[in-house]
């Protein structure tokens, strides 16, 4: 059984009027010891789904409104405060992005690391304050039984997330979540704090889930990688399937955007073009469609479902051999995939729901350039509410450039 | 080497150097704080040592000598009563500095426990916590303080509370913020994640970080409600025996007198603003010295 199943996960911020779909199902598992990517930009739902399985969603706006998280038999979306504040820390353990104010400034690393230890362990201050000296030594901070009457204000960026780290190892948890661990710090230091964390977690066996934007990051880290946008899992496979060929147009875009050493020559980065859609809105249709190039007209009205690469009897969630998934109606193929764009013969990227495509096909008197070339126009009334509407596409088609067509 | 620093820490008693430890360090370095302090310790000693220091009893006739000016004999001069202005503000410190002190005491405790109520915990708490005392904030402060003691009668307890009334909801609108911002704070959420239970959040995480404010703010209220005691003094309230030495008091019925004795308003005034001033200094003081951030 997996250590962490987490299953069909919904979560919801309600404020003022809005509600915002944070997580939209979410489901993913986890075996012991295994590492795992979360992957994805900014409000796509990585940090939500780590806070949310941790019960540590801010309250009262937000609320897991769906699903289980099954850690070693328990949901802990339905475990009482108390019991889950037994698992938290001893079970799991945490590190958070900014390890400048992830510790209290108020309090000493000894007060703070001895705090945690005896929050779960009933044990005397003298065994937890060897045992904080220990963990230290173990994270690279030289002088630790004197660094320990040092406030976090003494310490670096880079200690205090080795800090943080010997504080999330200090009762030896199963699964330790790592939200962006790396991103304030340094780059030089970033390597540092990756390959402490990559080597504690596998010395232990504990299973790791690394929260990232940074596909850098998780590409020498972790195992697997799931791949989130707009609060769903879009693709998951093992990093080494995943980098070698991505199935949903989004993981295309990540890898595009990113520059690779090892090419031969610099190749040209691809941005993803537009923003994430507004998670305001019940989300219609694949969230991604908006920005996608190779989106259908069906990409528009129905989300699809994780379905597994080529014809598989069995679909194997956790571990080296986990299947290879991908939500996609319209995948790129492989040359695309590598190429970074739509390569078929006319392909047009359908046009959002509410705008009518004029083909002005087999006209005699059209000039040949324009025999091609799609209208669009925008219908005057609303479209249904909630459906994202792209901007103007183009002019109204009677002009001569030809670029009109091209996907965006 | 490691293996003696080892052996030498764990010697060590612990908490030779806490939070407290380095404020007061870094207070002992402040020099306008020094000052303030050095102003509310002569004050606490003269209003101690009153009955070995005053040259008089407070209340005690010198003969004939009304309104006679500062001298070797009478420091201060006397009032219209022959009574030693200088021994009679010694006294008056007693009761300045205690219903002062108590005052804030009682403040503090009624408006940061509203406030941290309110604030760790939100919701409906909050709401109605916060209401109330919006309501309290709205009634100018000395109008509260004069209707409490109108309400309860005049005497140096009614006066202690109702001081204490006018400060607490300035308290806990203080606490609540502080507490409001620490929940959501990025080591509260670390702590939780940690296990931490909601008591120790409250009491060890996020109380010692809301202190601060509280601390500084309590300081300057002293100065205030110094000045609300002399205050209701002044306005016929203070103590019930209007002979009693009081600041306020004192100052009342200096006014009437004022160009014969100008000397009367002028040492009664001095020791209201500069206990004041004292308490100031020292607020603005801890407030650098309780921020380990500012450690230099």
């Amino acid at each position: 059984m997996a250590l962490l199943a987490v299953e069909d996960l919904v979560v919801r911020f309600r404020t003022h009027g809005s509600v915002v779909h944070a997580v939209n199902g979410v489901s993913f598992e986890l075996a012991a010891g295994e590492t795992l990517g979360l992957v994805g930009e900014s409000g796509c739902g990585k940090s939500v789904t780590s806070l949310a399985m941790m019960g540590l969603l801010p309250k009262p706006a937000g609320r897991v409104e769906g699903g289980r998280v099954m850690f070693d038999g328990l949901d802990l979306v339905t475990l009482s405060e108390r019991d889950l504040r037994d698992i938290r820390g001893r079970e799991i353990a945490m590190i958070f992005q900014d390890p400048m104010t992830s510790l209290n400034p108020v309090l000493t690393i000894e007060e703070q690391m001895v705090e945690t230890i005896q929050a779960h362990k009933k044990t005397t201050h003298d065994d937890a304050r060897k045992r904080a000296i220990e963990l230290l030594t173990m994270v690279g901070i030289p002088r630790p039984e004197n660094r320990l009457k040092s406030y976090p204000h003494e310490f670096s960026g880079g200690m205090r997330q080795r800090v943080m780290i010997a504080i999330a190892l200090a009762l030896e948890p199963r699964l330790m979540i790592a939200d962006e661990p790396t991103t304030a710090l340094d780059v030089t230091i970033q390597a540092q704090v990756l390959e402490l964390l990559s080597r504690l977690t596998t010395d232990s066996d504990t299973a790791l889930i690394l929260i990232t934007h940074d596909l850098g990051v998780v590409a020498g880290m972790t195992q697997r990688i799931n791949v989130m946008y707009a609060g769903f899992v879009v693709e998951t496979a093992t990093t080494v399937d995943l980098f070698e060929r991505p199935w949903h147009p989004y993981t295309v875009g990540l890898l595009h955007s990113i520059p690779r050493l090892d090419e031969e020559r610099p190749e040209q980065l691809i941005p993803i073009e537009g923003v994430p859609p507004d998670q305001r809105r019940e989300p219609v249709g694949c969230p991604f469609a908006p920005r996608c190039a190779w989106r259908l007209d069906v990409c528009w009205t129905d989300n699809p479902p994780l379905t597994p690469v080529g014809l598989v009897g069995r679909v194997t969630t956790t571990g080296s051999g986990a299947t290879h998934r991908f939500a996609c109606h319209n995948p790129p193929t492989a040359e695309e995939a590598a190429a970074g764009r739509p390569l078929r013969d006319g392909f047009v990227a359908a046009a959002p729901p509410g705008t009518v495509i004029e083909r002005l096909v087999g006209a005699d008197d059209v000039a040949p350039a324009a025999a091609e070339e799609v209208a669009l126009f925008e219908m005057p009334e609303p479209g249904a509410k909630g459906l994202p509407v792209e901007p103007d596409a183009g002019g109204t088609g009677d002009d001569d450039d030809a670029s009109q067509g091209r996907p965006t | 080497m490691a293996a003696t620093t080892t052996a030498a820490n764990l010697a060590q008693p612990r908490a030779s150097r806490g939070l407290w430890g380095d404020a007061a360090r870094r207070l002992l370095r402040n020099g306008p704080a020094l000052i303030g302090l050095a102003i509310i310790a002569i004050f606490v000693i003269a209003a101690i040592l009153a009955p070995v220091i005053a040259p008089f009893e407070p209340l005690q006739r010198d003969g004939s000598q009304v309104f006679k000016p500062p001298s070797a004999t009478h420091l201060m001069g006397t009032d219209r009563q022959a009574r030693d202005v200088f021994s009679r503000i010694l006294f008056g410190a007693q009761i300045s500095l205690l219903v002062g002190v108590v005052s804030v005491i009682m403040g503090v405790a009624m408006g940061g426990t509203v406030g941290a109520i309110a604030g760790a915990f939100g919701g409906k708490a909050d709401a109605v916590l916060m209401r109330t005392v919006d309501v309290l904030l709205a009634i100018p402060g000395i109008l509260l303080a004069i209707g409490i003691v109108v309400w309860l009668d005049r005497g140096l307890v009614q006066i202690m509370f109702a001081v204490a009334a006018t400060n607490a909801p300035i308290f806990a609108r203080i606490l609540r913020g502080s507490m409001l911002a620490l929940r959501e704070s990025d080591y509260v959420t670390a702590a939780r994640s940690m296990g931490a239970s909601t008591g120790r959040l409250l009491l060890r995480h996020m109380l010692p970080n809301a202190l601060t404010p509280i601390i500084v703010a309590s300081t300057l209220a002293l100065a205030t409600a110094i000045i609300d005691v002399a205050g209701l003094g002044f306005l016929g309230l203070g103590p019930p025996d209007p002979r009693t030495a009081e600041w306020g008091t004192m100052l009342t019925g200096a006014t009437s007198f004022y160009r014969q004795a100008p000397w009367i308003i002028f040492f009664t005034g001095a020791a209201i603003s500069v206990s004041a001033i004292g308490f100031n200094l020292l607020g603005d003081g801890l407030r650098e010295s309780l921020d380990p951030r500012l450690k230099r």
